[in-house]
């Protein structure tokens, strides 16, 4: 209440020379001047998203009123992050202008006062957090203004009741001991302190989990409710669904501006702008007799199954020695797919650990075959596994694992290489010389899973393999997963979203 | 495979300790290693170290733990005993009471008084209070040989416990602090006792904000850096393996993704600033702790009670 009450007061007091409270881009244009060949939505240096003159937004023009929720919808590449960066002057437009409340961005002295505007989230929380306790990270802005004492820790406490974070319990905590969506709200919670009359919010919601995910829409839904314009980008379309209007951006245009329902229930027009994908094939192909990669019998041995039996595991190094697994079975045979299914924090990524040798259990059994598997010996994709691609190029790093696992490949290292990259859909030819540092994010996730397959297990264990994807690099991993199955691997995913893998899946696993 | 961090051992108790503020603790901290450098005897150290053993029961820091950060430094306790102990001009005590013998005969017994008494026992000081007229001393033979010139000196051995334990309470009182004060206090601490500077133009701000964002990402990257060891675990990639050259290449597939890493999060944190207008002037400096009176207290107690002992015993 007083919260709301304090921001209206705001408000009224800063309301600006009879001009219109808008949050407007005019004819906006943009492209960047150093080229790369990297196109990834969330970096700083995209470029090149396959438009004849580079440009990431063309002609975009929309207006966002104060007390109003925008989603702006589009793929990987579409320029949301650049258009959020607009928002603020973080970025200037190459034409056109980006006026709040009669400041443009261009005004170079008012950028300051147009940046008390504006708040900006962007995706990643550990991106943005600076200090080392909630109370100080959320007190960062309001310090800068300059505020009197007494109202900033007067805003602290209404931010932190904004975003559903209970003071006592958070103020004086570490960021790091903070879940993935708590530290989400501290980021949002650290911009509404500084009491900006527009939000916006650059995919806020796409590195959480369901639950995390709506307690930040909740939060954001709040803030709109107590007067904030909000602009939100994201690529999950049923988040436009909670929006008053939505604009959707296809490779640099806006393609669509109207209310969600139009959107929603058009499912040709989400086709055509990348927002939903179908897989080719849904369900599963017939397993055909063993397809798999043999390398001149050098390859590993072959095991029927995975197991794990009577599997129990804790952390060594955890006082409580609180199990995070008890009992726990599964078995994957060859040609299987199973979703293993829980909240966060239920021990997924520790049975994927387990299974791939990397940890040991406490008590019972893992199975290979019939011995203990050796780390290497089964495949595990990791959450965001791009970011373990190191080497010079693509066909270095492809190489690693084998090379690794001390498997004489002279001669046919090429060939492998060759193979992996059509696997994930990266023309060799094009890709194999590339730094892996040089791809966008969804070639970097395909090029991951690649080192992962050129080790030539017949088990894949991943973890969150869709986890930041938009509609269509969705579509790639169920593609690939399908045509894997079909070679006879047996395949463990672990995810939150099981109803996306239903159709391929041959098992479920409950933790 | 949890990587040590340099820091973070601190015990997050709520004793009389753990309360002091920070930059009372600091300035005590230097008040103590500036007792320890100023007294020159063992009646000193004893005081020192007792006054420890105390502070680090008020704290309820387990022995075990309280030692457990000499470890590091266990090899120049052991140098720094040995060096002092050892020596390689020792003599046989016999030959020089008969050479001695022998020059008297020669020379005359001035000088035969002379070498007796140049190889004689030496004193080492134990205790030596000239304000209260105490001087109690050990009476030890300079040197025993073992081999050759090589050999002990008693005295030495006595020198080198000295400064053995000089060490060691140099590096305790440092991990009492360090157990009784989150880093975030002691950066703080830092930070306000560099205020003064900024008479000077140093830009203290910037300092303490540096600091800040250091201790926030340290962890982080640390924590990076076991996922990616995992990772490359988990594509055979083997870390302790090998001679130092093969082990130290080893590492590259984790240290190139975790620096290529840091420098998008310092490029995405730069924004994240900037968009909350940090231009490094013009905050509102927050205080959250007052010095109370207790802090007052312990700082004016605590330094006269080290100063007392540095320069009296």
């Amino acid at each position: 209440m007083h919260s709301a009450r304090l921001f209206i007061h705001q408000i009224s007091t800063k309301n600006v020379r009879g001009e219109p409270p808008l949050l407007s881009f005019n004819n906006i244009s943009f492209a960047y001047s150093h080229q790369s060949e990297s196109d990834t939505d969330n970096e700083l240096l995209p470029a090149g998203i396959g438009l004849d003159s580079g440009a990431i937004l063309r002609n975009v023009s929309f207006a966002l009123e104060r007390g109003e929720w925008v989603v702006l919808l589009g793929a990987n590449g579409s320029g949301k992050s650049t258009l959020a960066r607009l928002a603020n002057g973080l970025l200037l437009p190459l034409e056109g202008e980006v006026v709040v409340d009669g400041i443009s961005s261009w005004d170079h002295d008012r950028l300051r006062e147009l940046r008390e505007r504006v708040g900006l989230v962007t995706q990643d929380p550990d991106n943005q957090i600076v200090s080392t306790t909630v109370f100080d990270e959320i007190a960062f802005g309001p310090q800068n203004l300059g505020w009197e004492p007494a109202r900033i820790y007067a805003a602290v406490s209404d931010a932190l009741a904004q975003v559903g974070l209970p003071e006592e319990d958070f103020a004086q905590r570490d960021p790091n001991s903070l879940s993935g969506g708590e530290k989400q709200r501290v980021v949002l919670a650290a911009t509404l302190a500084m009491q900006p009359f527009y939000l916006v919010l650059d995919e806020p919601t796409s590195m959480l989990d369901p639950l995390a995910r709506a307690q930040v829409l909740e939060a954001t839904a709040r803030a709109v409710r107590q007067g904030h314009g909000v602009l939100q980008s994201t690529h999950i379309l049923r988040e436009a669904g909670f929006a008053d209007r939505v604009i959707v951006l296809d490779r640099g245009r806006v393609a669509y501006d109207g209310a969600p329902e139009g959107i929603l229930a058009d499912e040709a027009a989400g086709l055509s702008y990348g927002l939903t994908a179908e897989p080719a094939i849904r369900g599963l192909l017939p397993v055909s007799s063993d397809r798999g990669r043999q390398v001149d019998g050098q390859g590993p041995e072959k095991a029927e199954a995975l197991t794990l039996s009577e599997v129990s595991f804790s952390y060594p190094d955890d006082p409580s020695h609180r199990p995070v697994l008890s009992d726990f079975e599964l078995r994957l045979a060859r040609g299987e797919c199973l979703l293993l299914v829980g909240a966060s924090g239920s021990g997924k990524s520790t049975v994927l650990s387990l299974a791939a040798g990397l940890l040991q259990p406490s008590e019972g059994t893992v199975l290979l075959g019939s011995r203990s598997p050796v780390p290497g010996q089964v495949g595990l994709v990791f959450q965001q596994p791009e970011t373990q691609l190191f080497a010079q190029t693509l066909s270095e790093d492809i190489l690693f694992g084998p090379k690794n696992l001390g498997r004489e490949l002279a001669g046919t290292d090429e060939e492998l290489v060759d193979e992996v990259l059509a696997a994930v859909g990266l023309e060799p030819a094009r890709f194999k010389k590339r730094s892996p540092f040089s791809l966008s994010g969804g070639e970097a996730r395909r090029a991951a899973i690649a080192t992962i397959l050129a080790l030539g297990s017949d088990f894949l264990l991943l973890d969150e393999p869709t986890a930041g994807l938009d509609a269509q690099g969705k579509v790639f991993i169920y593609e690939l997963l399908q045509a894997l199955l079909a070679e006879g691997k047996g395949i463990l995913i672990a995810t939150h979203d099981p109803g996306y893998f239903a159709s391929l899946a041959t098992g479920r696993v409950e933790l | 495979m949890a990587l040590p961090l340099p820091f973070g051992n601190y015990l997050a108790l709520d004793t009389p300790i753990h309360r002091i503020d920070a930059r009372v603790k600091l300035l005590l901290v230097a008040v103590y290693v500036f007792a320890l450098f100023a007294c020159k005897t063992w009646i000193g150290l004893s005081a020192a170290l007792l006054l420890l053993v105390i502070l680090f029961a008020v704290a309820h820091i387990p022995a075990r733990r309280a030692l457990r950060g000499l470890k590091p430094v266990l090899f120049i306790l052991a140098f720094t005993l040995l060096a002092n102990a050892l020596t390689f001009g020792a003599l046989d005590p016999a030959t020089p009471t008969e050479q001695a013998a022998a020059q008297a005969a020669a020379a005359g017994t001035a000088s035969a008084e002379m070498a007796r008494e140049s190889h004689a026992a030496q004193q080492a000081t134990l205790l030596s209070l000239p304000w209260l007229g105490l001087d109690l001393s050990l009476d030890l033979p300079q040197s025993i040989p073992l081999m050759g010139s090589f050999g002990i000196r008693p005295l030495g051995i006595v020198r080198g416990l000295y400064f053995a334990l000089r060490i060691s309470l140099l590096v305790l009182v440092t991990s009492l602090l360090t157990y009784t004060t989150s880093v975030v206090s002691l950066t703080d601490a830092i930070g306000k006792l560099l205020a003064p500077l900024r008479a000077l133009r140093v830009p203290v701000e910037d300092i303490a904000m540096v600091f800040t964002i250091a201790l926030r990402f340290i962890p982080l990257t640390a924590s990076e850096a076991e996922k990616l060891i995992v990772a490359q675990s988990a594509r055979g990639a083997r870390f302790n393996q090998g001679g130092l050259i093969r082990r130290a290449r080893a590492w590259i597939p984790v240290m190139i993704p975790l620096f290529v890493n840091l420098f998008r999060r310092a490029d995405h944190l730069a924004q994240a600033m900037e968009s909350r207008c940090y231009i490094g002037r013009g905050r509102t400096q927050l205080s959250h702790d007052h010095l109370t009176g207790s802090d007052f207290a312990w700082a004016v107690c605590g330094s006269a009670l080290l100063v007392a002992i540095g320069l009296l015993l």
